[in-house]
């Protein structure tokens, strides 16, 4: 099967990114996690749609109204919802809707101040994706620029940066997004800074490495025989060679980034009065030992499966992107 | 060298207190920690960590409650009557006050002694007779710097002349004790004189506190540094056994029977409801109880199966065993009544508010009439927006809405219900005549948005506290946006005024509403403690007139019409005052609920018959 595919590959001389696709497209449990991963997206969208939606009419949204009388009521799907009160003749059809309807109200259950915890966890999602995205936006940009030039550069350039990563990278990373919440303030733009402004470090050394070994081939030999520009060596033709640094590491990134923010949140300096995962996690320990477990559970369960759906899908693809791995099998 | 030492015995002691507990934890049976009450009658309670007894330098409860036991003061809360009023202890009488309020001349009871101690070199050993000089003492030891007494700020520029001998104080030569401070004087063996800088009539409350007690200079220029383990008093009880962080033990003051000191029980009771259960003893000879002792223990959980097993005659509730203890109908479960578990409960004398910032264009006061009556209006709108029950509820029946600035067993205490009760139709009323008709702000277009300022944001109860708050308030249009800070940062907005609405609590000092008062006096303006900057010129010439008035029916009136006067310009939300909630076995008598407990514990009894037979019964 493999060397067939081989094969095939030398007659039809695919690209990098499309053999890398149809390596990824083989393994299952990388399309599976691709697909929770597509799923957690279109439920962030969701949940970005329904904030935005209440943020343009200027209306409280449901996730925030508090309604006392439905403190910590549990899942519905625990509630028997389909059960009837004696004596009421209802036809099975009355019933069966009435029982949906009763399964749709708050399927996870409430929280303390009587929320919807389902809604709360879409709301979770979006936050968490906000805050993979956002980082990244930040993150990735400084990495490869700085790691492009300090390998691509070398010499004082490299020195220089070298420096400012491991200066980086040796402020304790916690301290460091605290100390730039005081600054910033709490809320979620110190979240994105504190987490953007500290991730790119991995990523700067893993380019940085990658674009020494490229300064020396050829083909870059070639370009500079042919007189170009050295940005447009580094980012027309070093950067498209290593890009699959990029991709790997956005995926391995992005998960990291949520479990900070949610770490974050958890400790009280993260996301404020919205209603992030670390939040509820939070709020939910006060009440655990009652055996109120389901936001404790929504929570945690949302985080674990995307969690481990980016990390499997990162390995997978960086093994579907390794030249290594493609020509020893 | 010295100190490491000192802190090696302290790991020791520590370690061994560790061990001594989990043996007598361990060990099968309550009777393993307690006497054999046969002849004398002893009450087991725990305590927290008690830091030192010297009444000077004690600032916290657990201290306080230790060194009330073995000190005395002049005066003390009485015991049974609400509002808190004051009665003489070692004071013949209620001071004579001079005309201008400046002069308190005290008369002292003759034939109280300090208990016998070696410190008592010219008696050989027995306790002398306490004599006005002894609380001149006192009251110069919290003056003296090298002390660094918690307690100066209560006489602080107060007395004539004191503020000179703590000047005088501060150099590196020991303080001189006998240097005259003009403001007090003995004018004879058994007359106290203060003469103040201005009338403070709130003295007495202070002369109840621990830094006031009777304090015999002999013990310590005897026990120097040690003397803060080695009290020497004339209260009720003398220290038997100390092991720090674990044990500590009073027993019966005998000189008390030596000397034929006689002390009754109340034989009036303020307190209507609880007639006949705190009425059984009136007139009777105290203390009932002749030996105290109390245990450390610090983890919540154990301390409740000790009072469940009847090893602690009382118990506090903590939020996390409330529902476990407490039913809906805010009484004791079943299974605890018939244990014959008794609970009573009282408001603290504190009130947690949500405050304005009165200088703040949306907020607070403005010098237009008509704009400041909109801006009025906003703020009673938004306290009328409170859903009392639903703010009740998330506090787990724990607290109850304050009915004005003056808490509950103050004089002064408006009766009636809250101020502005949860009336949404009312409050959206409200917000329209405030120039907001359904919270729409007309300059922007979109609902007003008010920022709090929160002080701390680790504890996710303040958190889900301030999302309710925030969603009573987006009931009627206004959003809240919080703004989370680290403390200092939070009181360094207030301080400066930048804070357009904040979240704090003030607890009372003595039960004065003087002490609540003076939150809403322009003069004492952040950083002073009137953190709303209310400013009110009317008000601030009550309070000037109030201040100095001596407890009367006129002053309880200016208090009620000042008091009116902060629920009309409401620069407050007043948000909740908390509950104590006390648990107590039934064998214990006489256990009332006091806000000042120091010095109570001589009221109460323990019926012996009745824990050997509850012992018997449930204690394994």
């Amino acid at each position: 099967m493999t060397t067939h595919a081989i094969h095939r590959d030398k007659q039809t001389g695919k690209s990098l990114w499309a053999d890398a696709w149809s390596r990824l497209r083989h393994n299952r449990l990388a399309m599976f996690c691709l697909l929770v991963v597509i799923l957690y997206t279109g439920v962030a969208m969701y949940g970005e749609i329904v904030y935005r939606w209440h943020q343009w009419h200027d209306v409280t949204p449901p996730y925030q109204r508090t309604n006392m009388e439905l403190q910590y009521l549990p899942p519905s799907f625990l509630l028997s919802p389909f059960a009837v009160d004696d004596g009421e003749e209802v036809s099975s059809l009355k019933q069966a809707v009435t029982g949906i309807s009763n399964l749709m109200r708050h399927p996870l259950g409430t929280d303390g101040l009587g929320r919807d915890v389902f809604q709360r966890m879409i709301q979770g999602t979006r936050i968490a994706y906000m805050v993979g995205i956002v980082t990244s936006l930040i993150a990735l940009p400084i990495g490869v620029v700085l790691g492009c030039m300090a390998g691509y550069f070398g010499r004082r350039v490299d020195d220089f940066i070298v420096w400012i990563y491991t200066t980086f990278a040796s402020i304790p990373g916690l301290l460091f997004i605290l100390a730039i919440a005081m600054v910033v303030g709490q809320g979620l733009l110190g979240v994105y800074l504190g987490i953007g402004l500290t991730m790119w470090v991995g990523l700067c050394r893993l380019i940085r490495g990658e674009v020494i070994k490229h300064k020396e081939r050829p083909y870059v030999t070639a370009a500079h025989a042919l007189g170009l520009g050295h940005f447009r060596i580094i980012f027309r033709h070093i950067l498209p060679n290593v890009f699959h640094v990029v991709i790997v590491s956005f995926t391995l990134f992005f998960p990291a980034a949520i479990s900070t923010e949610v770490f974050l949140s958890f400790l009280g300096i993260g996301v404020e009065g919205e209603p992030s995962w670390g939040i509820m996690i939070s709020n939910a320990r006060l009440r655990l030992w009652h055996g109120i477990w389901w936001e404790m559970a929504a929570a945690t369960t949302a985080l674990f499966f995307i969690v481990l759906a980016f990390n499997l899908l990162g390995d997978a693809i960086r093994d579907a992107l390794d030249p290594r791995l493609r020509t020893g099998k | 060298m010295s100190h490491s030492r000192r802190t090696y015995r302290f790991i020791l002691w520590r370690a061994t207190a560790a061990c001594a507990i989990a043996f007598a934890l361990a060990g099968c049976g309550g009777k393993d920690l307690q006497y054999d009450t046969d002849d004398e009658v002893v009450m087991y309670s725990e305590t927290n960590r008690i830091r030192g007894l010297d009444p000077v330098k004690a600032g916290d409860v657990a201290s306080s409650l230790a060194i009330a036991r073995i000190y005395e003061g002049l005066y003390e809360y009485h015991y049974l009557d609400r509002p808190y009023r004051i009665t003489p202890l070692l004071a013949v009488d209620k001071p004579e006050v001079s005309e201008n309020g400046m002069v308190y001349t005290i008369r002292i009871r003759p034939g109280i002694y300090f208990q016998d101690d070696p410190c008592f070199v010219d008696t050989g050993g027995k306790g002398r007779e306490v004599v006005a000089d002894d609380f001149i003492y006192a009251i110069k030891r919290v003056a003296d710097v090298k002390n660094a007494s918690t307690g100066w700020w209560a006489f602080n520029d107060r007395i004539v002349g004191l503020n000179a001998f703590r000047d005088a104080s501060s150099d590196g030569t020991p303080t001189d004790y006998d240097m005259e401070v003009e403001g007090l004087q003995a004018l004879d063996s058994h007359t106290l004189q203060i003469k103040l800088k201005r009338p403070y009539p709130q003295l007495p409350w202070i002369l109840t506190m621990h830094y006031a007690y009777a304090v015999a200079r002999e013990a310590v220029d005897f026990y120097g540094e040690e003397f803060v383990n080695n009290p020497v008093g004339t209260g009720p009880y003398v220290l038997e056994n100390w092991q720090r962080n674990y044990r500590i033990e009073f027993v019966r003051n005998t000189k008390w029977d030596e000397t034929g000191r006689i002390e009754t029980y109340p034989a009036e009771n303020g307190l209507e409801n609880n007639k006949t259960r705190l009425h059984r003893d009136p007139n009777k000879q105290i203390p009932f109880i002749d030996r105290i002792v109390q245990y450390v223990v610090r983890d919540r959980s154990t301390q409740w199966l000790m009072f469940l097993r009847g090893q602690f005659e009382t118990s506090g509730i903590s939020r996390d065993n409330f529902d476990a203890v407490i039913t809906e109908d805010r009484a004791l479960t079943d299974s605890l009544r018939k244990k014959g578990v008794e609970l009573l409960t009282a408001p603290a004398m504190t009130i947690f508010y949500i405050g304005f910032n009165m200088e703040d264009n949306v907020v607070g006061q403005l010098d237009d009439p008509d704009l400041d009556l909109q801006n009025r209006r906003l703020r009673q709108a938004m306290a009328h927006a409170m859903h009392t029950e639903e703010w009740i509820e998330f506090f787990n029946h724990q607290i109850t809405r304050p009915t004005g600035p003056i808490p509950e067993g103050m004089d002064g205490y408006r009766e009636g219900g809250i101020p502005y009760p949860y009336d949404l139709n009312r409050a959206r009323e409200l917000m329209e005549k405030a120039g907001y008709p359904n919270g729409i702000d007309p300059e922007t277009g979109r609902r007003l948005q008010l920022t709090l300022e929160i002080g701390a944001a680790e504890s996710p109860e303040i958190r889900q506290q301030v999302e309710l708050f925030s969603d009573f308030m987006s009931r009627i249009g206004i959003v809240i946006r919080p703004s989370y800070n680290n403390w200092p940062t939070f009181l360094d907005k207030i301080a400066r005024g930048q804070a357009q609405m904040f979240s704090l609590g003030w607890v009372a000092d003595y039960p004065d509403a003087e002490n609540f008062l003076q939150l809403f006096y322009w003069p004492n303006r952040s950083p002073g403690p009137n953190h709303a900057r209310y400013r009110n010129r009317e008000y601030d010439r009550l309070y000037e007139k109030a201040r100095v008035m001596p407890i009367s029916p006129e002053r309880s009136e200016l208090y009620q019409r000042m008091s009116d006067m902060i629920i009309e310009d409401s620069p407050w939300i007043f948000s909740h005052t908390p509950l104590n909630y006390a648990l107590h076995h039934a064998w214990l008598e006489n256990y009332a609920l006091h806000a000042f407990p120091y010095g109570m514990e001589k009221y109460l009894n323990v019926n012996v018959d009745m824990r050997r037979k509850w012992l018997e019964q449930y204690g394994r």
